[in-house]
């Protein structure tokens, strides 16, 4: 036999027409492709339209009959997937919506100078955080968190009062608008833009105000980024007197230099340096209402704090993905003098103006893999009259000044979402026969053992 | 006298019973002209029924329909996941019936040497990417965009059409309604803007070619021109009664007629 006139449709080359078949060829995997659309609906109803036109298009199905099947799949997909279900506007370039859930055991030894006690105690605590961050277009944004605890300081609920609900409280709300790719400002409560270790600045705290971010690129390999806020501290009512009828005022400005270094087995450029000076003066105003851990509500005079913290990192030190990073922080206030004299009221002690740290990290991944960990080591030093309590870490020493002593913390990822941390704080004082509430501790210790899953 | 009255009065009620009122709500587009001159042929054609046209914007169309206070709703978009969902919960199936297109021109000076641009080039115009004609291959001079206003539904239509949802450039200027455009562009020999296909051909302006295709009812049709959206009615299901003979008056030949006398594209070439 010779090859017949209406042969296998599998192939093409046994027919004598051969644009027919080609067609007929298109159409079939066309209107096969129709036919698993209607059957996958959901998953494909948002990817349609184009298949659909295409389909329209080439005359393989009527105007009618595309708008029917787009039709029937955007009422599967309206009706079968949450994402049918969500109305978000058009000038929204990227929503995203995450949190996470951290369960904590901690036991504390708090000891203050002069006492008889040794405050011990074990508490269960959860933290939850739930945040939006919007990207609009020509480079707005606007975003908001949500988390337990109304401290600044910490977003941490001890387990209590047998069975109570906890509350939710406002953790960010801000607005941010990035013009290019050299300039970004941001208002209301926001993350903290400046570049810092725990020892100036608590992570969890969540400044106030308008910053605003300069960036510089010098070549490939180094960038410069100047950062600015003028962050309000407290509302006071303008008819007061003297600094109570001030707002509390921080600016903030520091230099963020970046230098990238040394290559890896792929060429790509992966040791960085940073280093970050910058300096931060508050206005004389009054404080009140705070609630951190260990909270100052005094005033803000007294404080014009330098600081110059940094980090070196080195990648691929024991094998691919591993890194060493040093890092470190100083601060000097110029107006230590004034702060421990007459703001803490030690008439007979001396400013203690400096605060440094010191530490050591190595870690195995980003920390977002499964099975990556790190483990890091930092001695710090903090004079009594060398920066704001109020920011500082609320977990080393409780938030004190007049302590030195070390933090070491260890971290191990579960799954790429769940990790378990551990964390050891244990610091001493550097001068005894302290009076005020802020530098007053003999010693302290805190374990920390936390289970974070993130969603 | 007494008998005549009862008569008269039962004539009157049974014409009532018999009347038919078909109530349409929704876009402007379609509810400013085309469909009350369909509505005026259809009562010409269908003694006793009557209309209550209101045309409030698409998203009210495709509301009326959900809530059951209108047999037809007009819309020149598609109804949303949103919406689809919403009608579901109710009970509701929304029912999509193309009726016309929608062609959007773009249009510059008669004098402008201008004649084709690529649909990259449409989007950088609009959205203030490209300011001045000498980055298209046109002769120096700085754009002047004119757009509808804000509240026109072709101003979002040709957004999403044309400008991948961007902004339109800040120094474009809002005019009122397809005249403004076509005259102020006519004025000004750097001038940019887009009309509806009615008005293309307006004293002073020529319309410029879109990756090769002119607007025009074959190159729509044919889908080859790509500013062109459909149109719809929408009903709950299939449509029946008195609502099914209107849609289908506005489907036949006749009514597709009227679909092009007032600047729109039939769904099918008529002969």
């Amino acid at each position: 036999m010779v090859g017949p006139r209406f042969g296998p449709t599998t192939g093409t080359q046994f027919n004598d027409n051969p644009d027919r078949p080609i067609m007929l060829h298109l159409k079939s995997k066309l209107l096969a492709l129709a036919a698993a659309l209607l059957c996958a609906g959901t998953a494909f109803a948002q990817d349609s339209g184009p298949l659909i036109d295409i389909l329209v298009r080439k005359g393989l199905i009527t105007d009618q009959e595309g708008e029917d099947l787009r039709s029937e799949l955007t009422k599967d997909f309206a009706a079968n997937s949450a994402a049918g279900k969500l109305n978000l506007g058009s000038h929204l370039t990227e929503f995203k919506l995450g949190g996470d859930v951290r369960l904590r055991h901690q036991v504390e030894t708090q000891a203050p100078q002069n006492g008889t006690v040794s405050n011990e105690r074990t508490r269960e605590r959860f933290r939850f955080r739930f945040n939006g961050d919007a990207l609009m277009q020509k480079g707005w944004g606007a975003g908001f968190a949500l988390e337990t605890a109304s401290a600044a300081d910490s977003g941490n609920q001890t387990l209590e009062n047998g069975n109570n609900d906890y509350n939710l409280y406002l953790a960010r709300a801000y607005v941010s608008w990035r013009p290019n790719l050299n300039w970004m400002f941001a208002g209301g409560k926001q993350k903290n833009p400046f570049y810092t270790t725990d020892m100036v600045w608590d992570s969890d705290i969540n400044p106030q105000g308008v910053t605003e971010i300069h960036t510089r690129f010098i070549g490939a390999k180094d960038t410069l980024e100047f950062r600015a806020g003028q962050l309000l501290m407290d509302d006071n009512n303008e008819t007061g007197i003297g600094r109570a009828g001030r707002d509390a005022w921080l600016f903030a400005q520091q230099a963020v230099y970046t230098h990238w270094f040394g290559k890896d087995a792929i060429g790509n450029v992966v040791n960085s340096l940073v280093i970050a000076p910058g300096f931060m003066l508050y206005n004389d105003s009054t404080l009140s209402g705070l609630d951190n851990e260990t909270p100052f509500n005094g005033t803000t005079d007294g404080l014009a704090v330098f600081t110059m913290p940094g980090e070196v990192n080195w990648m691929n030190v024991a094998g691919a993905g591993t890194s060493v990073k040093l890092y470190w922080d100083f601060a000097y206030n110029l107006e230590a003098e004034r702060r421990v004299r007459k703001v803490y009221g030690l008439a007979n002690q001396p400013k203690d103006a400096a605060a440094w740290l010191v530490g050591v990290g190595y870690g195995s991944g980003t920390g977002k893999v499964q099975g990556d960990y790190s483990v890091k080591l930092d001695y710090r030093s903090l004079g009594t009259g060398s920066l704001d309590v109020n920011l500082s870490d609320s977990d080393w020493a409780f938030g004190r000044v007049n302590q030195e002593g070390f933090k070491l913390a260890a971290a191990y990822n579960l799954t790429d979402f769940a990790s378990f941390n551990a964390t050891y704080f244990h610091t001493t004082d550097k001068r005894e026969t302290q009076t005020s509430a802020v530098s007053n501790l003999d010693h302290s210790q805190i374990l920390q053992l936390d289970l974070v899953v993130k969603f | 006298m007494k008998k005549t009255i009862l008569l008269l009065a039962a004539l009157g009620a049974v014409t009532a019973a018999t009347a038919q009122k078909l109530v349409i709500k929704g876009s402007d587009t379609l509810g400013a002209k085309l469909v009350p001159m369909l509505a005026e042929d259809y009562k010409a054609r269908h003694a006793g029924v009557t209309f209550e046209i209101a045309a409030e914007g698409s998203t009210t169309g495709i509301s009326a329909i959900i809530d059951g206070t209108a047999q037809i709703g007009m819309s020149s978009r598609r109804a949303k996941p949103t919406e689809v969902s919403a009608a579901t919960a109710k009970g509701v199936s929304m029912k999509p019936i193309i009726v016309a297109f929608d062609g959007i021109g773009v249009i510059v000076n008669q004098g402008n040497p201008l004649a084709a641009l690529t649909r990259r080039q449409v989007e950088q115009i609009f959205a203030g990417d490209i300011t001045d004609w000498s980055q298209v291959g046109g002769t120096p001079g700085k754009i002047s965009i004119y757009t509808r206003n804000t509240s026109s539904g072709t101003y979002a239509d040709f957004k999403e059409l044309a400008m991948k949802k961007r902004d339109y450039a800040s120094s474009s200027q809002k005019m009122a309604g397809n005249e403004q455009i076509a005259a102020e562009v006519a004025k000004n020999p750097n001038g940019i803007g887009y009309v509806g296909l009615a008005y293309l051909h307006d004293p002073g302006i020529k319309t410029v070619a879109i990756d090769g295709a002119l607007p025009s009812e074959e190159s729509v049709i044919a889908k080859k021109y790509p500013y062109a959206r459909p149109t719809f009615y929408y009903t709950n299901g299939e449509p029946t009664g008195e609502a099914a003979k209107f849609v289908e008056f506005t489907l036949s030949d006749e009514g597709q007629k009227v679909v092009r006398k007032v600047g729109f594209v039939p769904v099918r070439v008529l002969n």
